[in-house]
């Protein structure tokens, strides 16, 4: 990769104050980790003269056990939220997330707030700047055709991130920080189905905390669809929440991650509750996936493989977790 | 582990560590590489120097009308901008086969090829002069597979090359017709293999400083041939090679990447002339991909004769190879492809046709296993298929085959030693395999697997790409008044251990202690030419020179140490740090005496060692006799266990049992290193690596999406080294680095086949490629093989 272009840094001591410098300036870029950032940056797909580093923000960083609820600062990073004992215990499929991004030296450095904010990937787009100019670039930067989709007016980047099906699995809440103050959403809504600008989040809004309910007898779980076992962004991505009440589903919450432009939250599964886990069922959310999913040709593995496969990720762990609550 | 363990030598019973060959130890350079302090090129301090950058081209095909840099070199800070104005010299590896300008001239023909080169005040005055640099160029007809750039109405990338074939190539062995008629079993399968590349993990770089006051050029680089990259340079520059040095510091990895001279080694060179001072060009992961040279997509065709006991009676090959924009080492790797069809096993015909062709892509070039390793995965993975028609087990079908040394092959490669047998044996036991058929089963998705393959290759090659007439390898040795003896040699250390090697074959001969040893490499100012790291010749040649020199060198210190001790030379016990009278211990004098009598009338000493194949070993007269002649062929044998998730497609290499014949280890360490690198790199081929073009241009061209395995891939890895002696050896020793990565492929195949009864043939194994094969419909009339287990 080209070397970093040039960028002032500011190192705000709170979150309000990064939420004024950003507004300050309107080229700016939050900074936490910078996994996801600086390559993007040293490959010429972000326009920023300043970067806001976010890394001095101690209230960014905290975890609280609130008794029905985990609150996670954004700023905590991937390895000490995959190491945290609650999250362990309570929240398998959150760890498991977490641990299933990149390498251990990524996630040294990176952010939950940072993979919640990740930017939408493809083939077209994650490329060099020459790359990118010879093949007269792409409808997410500079270019005016989707070359994944040359007739479409969208733009079909992924999202990549493997955290937010775990935490959509978990009815996680967003909190965010704007100039009006603290506004709370599920996080589903922080999310929208579109590969150009993916995150609902205002200019000078800042990602907080995102809030965790604690609640009991819920098993869950995170599988993870890759050629390689590390470093590879997710080709499909399933987390699973599965509440047992005896031998018929209490509660069923299933997302997915990399199959469309925003993490994907399997609708039409409220329907099995009460029901056991049959193949009927198993058929219902097979069904359900299938309609949640829309993978495209963002990565170089073939999308009807992806579209096979991930059915079968989020059956198998449903399977898997109804047996570890029997 | 379980390399053979030896009694040290302790000559003198003085000395604490062990020094000779046949010692397990570190690499001598290995420390530096862990703590830091190893200074590859990029490293280099080189005050005042100027960034170079490359102006790459963004067209696959295309004629070149102009290259405009006016404005470019008006911007401030641009010192100089080199086109293909610079160097209208064509260069390449091969002499006969030499089309490629360090910069487009004319014409364009892959994405990626340079265009212009600019020196530079910093980096960003690069990238904004690179933007302000403009072509005019006239579109041409792209080909990006070898079926199309083969058909009729095809533009010719090379005008001289008519279907844009750089070279065809039809040989035949033994009668193969008669070979046919006399098998019972006769098949034929088509195998597709896709291209890979090196991923060396030093990304390319280069420093070039031009001495304006003495018209003199030093070049430090990233290469594997010092050697050549020297009279390209010569011939590029129109400058005497008398006015150029060449050095290469700490190198990581090549693979062949850089076993040619690479474009940017010249166009840094033609940058420093320029702007008469010092440029650094270093460059991107991307770049390398772009520079690439790896190993070609192949189509093959393979068929074989069998009797019904498993005897091989014909093999016919036919193999297309994508080879790229320009000719490199292509006519090497396609005459490669066929010529080790032999050695291997025992096959009394074999016809081959091969065809190299041009295409507009980055050029493939000479990758580690060079021109075997696809051919391998076709035949091993047919013999399995047939052997199980035939009833046969794999083991029992290749110890059908196997030669037996000394011989000769049909196409006239001479067979000294040969170990497959005990690699082979090691392998079975090892892996449990007669015990396998217990191991699958369960109903669930996870199926596991195991597979052999074998695999070979050569030792070096026998005839150099440049004939000089010179000998093989030469290395001196040099000894002066501090009693130190210093090791000169031309051979490259890419992290392969050559400079080890060569210490221990010293230490061996001469009986000293290392730390009395230094090695300086691979300078042209200092050490002797040598031709290169490549076709796994330096142990072979640069080990018997290395041998050659210290037995030189131990004769002159004997003479003197007789004259110290005043006996005749007979009568003295050499110690290596001390001599002394034969029968009288106490009449001994240490080295430094023995070097200071060695040095009175004549100064220092300087000897010098050589190695040369003789002409019997350069292969037979035949048509393509010569083709993969080498004094010895390094065997190997091994077992893949795997987990096959029938579901997902997802294939787990659980764990591999490779056994080497490399002759003698002269370092056991090292050897298994090799192996494990050379098992881990195939798998790499096997499971996961390919290059990706779209319209020519590589999508895959970074180490996130062009998949190397991780250490999560890595299985365990038992080596087992068979030392089977070869006579020609140094100290017996063959190659150990190369031909282990053959067999991986059809080995990870089979062991698929035995998880879930789908043979795959094309590379790589990824999950939606296997995903494909568990659910294609079987073939009319094939038998499932879940029955088939059911009936054995």
């Amino acid at each position: 990769m080209s070397a970093l272009p040039d960028f002032r840094l500011l190192r705000p001591a709170s979150a309000r104050d990064a939420i004024l410098l950003r507004g300050a300036h309107p080229a700016s870029r939050f900074i936490a980790g910078g996994t996801d950032l600086l390559p993007n940056m040293r490959r010429g797909l972000v326009d920023a003269e300043v970067l806001i580093e976010l890394a001095g923000i101690t209230e960014l960083r905290e975890l609280q056990d609130q008794g029905d609820a985990l609150r996670i600062g954004a700023g905590v990073t991937l390895a000490t939220l995959a190491a945290d004992a609650t999250v362990r215990e309570r929240l398998p499929v959150l760890a498991q997330a977490a641990l299933a991004v990149a390498g251990p030296t990524h996630r040294h450095a990176a952010t939950l707030g940072g993979n919640l904010c990740l930017d939408t990937r493809c083939q077209y787009y994650n490329q060099s700047e020459d790359w990118r100019r010879g093949n007269s670039y792409c409808l997410k930067r500079v270019g005016d055709t989707c070359r994944v989709a040359p007739k479409s007016k969208r733009c079909y980047a992924a999202f990549s991130g493997d955290v937010a099906p775990a935490l959509l699995a978990l009815d996680a809440e967003a909190e965010i920080l704007g100039p009006g103050g603290v506004r709370r959403l599920p996080l589903a809504e922080l999310y929208r189905d579109d590969g150009m600008a993916a995150l609902a989040l205002g200019a000078d809004e800042l990602l907080l905390a995102v809030t965790v309910p604690l609640a009991s007898n819920r098993f869950s779980g995170y599988e993870k669809l890759r050629v390689r076992g590390a470093i590879d962004f997710p080709l499909a991505g399933v987390a699973v929440a599965l509440a047992r009440d005896g031998d018929v589903i209490a509660s069923l919450r299933i997302a997915c991650t990399g199959v469309s432009s925003r993490p994907e939250l399997v609708a039409g599964l409220d329907a099995l509750v009460g029901h056991p886990l049959d193949d009927a069922a198993l058929a219902t959310i097979e069904r359900g996936v299938r309609r949640a999913i829309q993978p495209m040709e963002t990565t170089t593995v073939s999308v009807p493989y992806r579209r096979r496969a991930t059915p079968v990720l989020a059956k198998r762990l449903v399977r898997r977790l109804w047996d570890e609550g029997g | 582990m379980n390399a053979p363990d030896r009694d040290l030598h302790r000559v003198g019973g003085a000395l604490e560590a062990p020094r000779g060959v046949g010692v397990r130890m570190p690499l001598i350079d290995g420390v530096e590489k862990v703590n830091g302090s190893a200074r590859y090129t990029a490293d280099l301090p080189a005050q005042g120097a100027l960034v170079g950058k490359i102006l790459r081209s963004p067209y696959a095909h295309a004629e070149l009308l102009e290259v405009d840099v006016r404005d470019a070199l008006a911007l401030p800070g641009v010192v100089g901008i080199v086109t293909g104005e610079h160097c209208d010299v064509r260069y390449g590896v091969i002499p006969i086969a030499q089309n490629e300008f360090p910069l487009a001239r004319g014409r364009l023909r892959y994405v990626g090829e340079p265009v212009a080169a600019i020196a530079a005040i910093d980096e960003a005055t690069a990238n904004a002069a690179l933007a302000a640099i403009r072509l005019k160029v006239r579109e041409l007809p792209a080909y990006f597979e070898a079926a199309d750039a083969r058909k009729s109405d095809t533009v010719l990338l090379h005008d001289n090359k008519k279907g844009n074939l750089e070279r065809e190539v039809h040989h035949e062995f033994g009668d193969s017709a008669a070979g046919f008629a006399a098998a019972d079993l006769i098949r034929e399968e088509t195998f597709e293999c896709a291209e890979i590349h090196h991923a060396m993990m030093e990304p390319n770089a280069a420093l070039a400083s031009w001495d304006a006051e003495r018209g003199h050029l030093t070049l430090w680089s990233v290469t594997q041939v010092p050697y050549y990259v020297h009279t390209s340079l010569a011939q590029c520059m129109k400058l005497d090679p008398a006015y150029i040095r060449v050095i290469k510091p700490f190198v990581g990895g090549g693979f062949g990447h850089r076993v040619e001279t690479l474009n940017f080694e010249i166009i840094v060179a033609l940058l420093a002339r320029e702007v008469r001072g010092t440029v650094r060009l270093l460059q991107t992961r991307e770049e390398a991909f772009l520079t690439h040279r790896g190993r070609p997509q192949s189509h093959i065709r393979m068929k074989l004769g069998l009797t019904r006991d498993g005897r091989m009676t014909a093999c016919e090959a036919e193999v297309v190879q994508r080879g790229g924009a320009y000719g490199g080492y292509g006519i090497v790797s396609i005459l490669y492809a066929g010529a080790l069809l032999n050695g291997l096993y025992d096959i009394p015909a074999v016809k081959y046709d091969g065809y190299r062709v041009y295409t507009n892509t980055p050029p493939c070039g000479a990758m580690r296993g060079h021109g075997t390793v696809n051919v391998r995965f076709a035949f091993e993975s047919l013999l399995d298929t047939m052997a199980a028609e035939l009833g046969l087990d794999a083991f029992a079908v290749r110890r059908r085959n196997l030669l037996s040394a000394p011989t000769e092959t049909i196409n006239g490669l001479k067979i000294m030693s040969y170990g497959l047998p005990e690699c082979l044996d090691w392998v079975e036991q090892a892996s449990g395999w007669r015990d396998r058929a217990t191991r699958s089963g369960g109903d669930g998705p996870i199926k596991r697997g195991i597979g052999i393959a074998c695999s070979h290759f050569v030792s070096g090659s026998a005839k150099p790409v440049h004939f000089t007439g010179q000998p093989h390898a030469t290395i001196a040795l040099r000894v002066d008044f501090d009693g130190a003896i210093t090791i000169l040699t031309g051979a490259a250390d890419i992290g392969q251990g050559s400079s080890t090697v060569v210490t221990q074959v010293v230490a061996e001969v001469l009986g000293v202690e290392h730390r009395r040893l230094r090695v300086i490499a691979a300078d042209s100012a200092l050490t002797p030419k040598d031709n290169g790291s490549y076709s796994s010749r330096v142990t072979f040649m640069v080990g018997n020179a290395a041998a050659d020199a210290a037995r030189k060198l131990k004769a002159l210190l004997v003479t003197a140490a007789a004259k110290r001790l005043q006996v005749p030379e007979a009568e003295v016990d050499w110690f290596g740090e001390a001599a002394a009278v034969v029968g009288d211990p106490t009449r001994q004098i240490p080295f430094h005496d023995i070097v200071e009598e060695a040095l009175v009338d004549v100064g220092m000493l300087t000897v010098k060692g050589l190695f040369t194949c003789p002409v019997e070993f350069q292969g037979g007269k035949q048509r393509g006799g010569a083709v993969g002649s080498t004094m010895g062929f390094s065997y190997a044998a091994q077992a893949v266990e795997v987990s096959v998730d029938a579901e997902l497609g997802k294939v787990t290499v659980e764990k591999v049992w490779s056994a080497i014949d490399c002759g003698f280890a002269i370092n056991p360490m090292a050897v298994e290193g090799q192996v494990q690198g050379a098992i881990w790199m195939g798998m790499g081929q096997a499971m996961s690596e390919e290059t990706v073009y779209e319209n020519g241009r590589h999508k895959a061209a970074s180490l996130l999406e062009y998949r190397v395995p991780t250490i999560v891939e890595s299985p365990d890895i038992e080596v087992h080294i068979v030392e089977s002696i070869d006579p020609n050896g140094p100290f017996g020793a063959k190659e150990a680095s190369e031909g282990p990565l053959s067999g991986v492929m059809s080995a990870i195949a089979a062991a698929i086949e035995d998880a879930v009864g789908t043979r795959i043939r094309e590379l790589p194994f990824t999950p939606d490629r296997v995903f494909d094969a568990i659910h294609r419909q079987p073939r009319a009339g094939a038998s499932a093989p879940a029955a088939e287990q059911g009936a054995a």
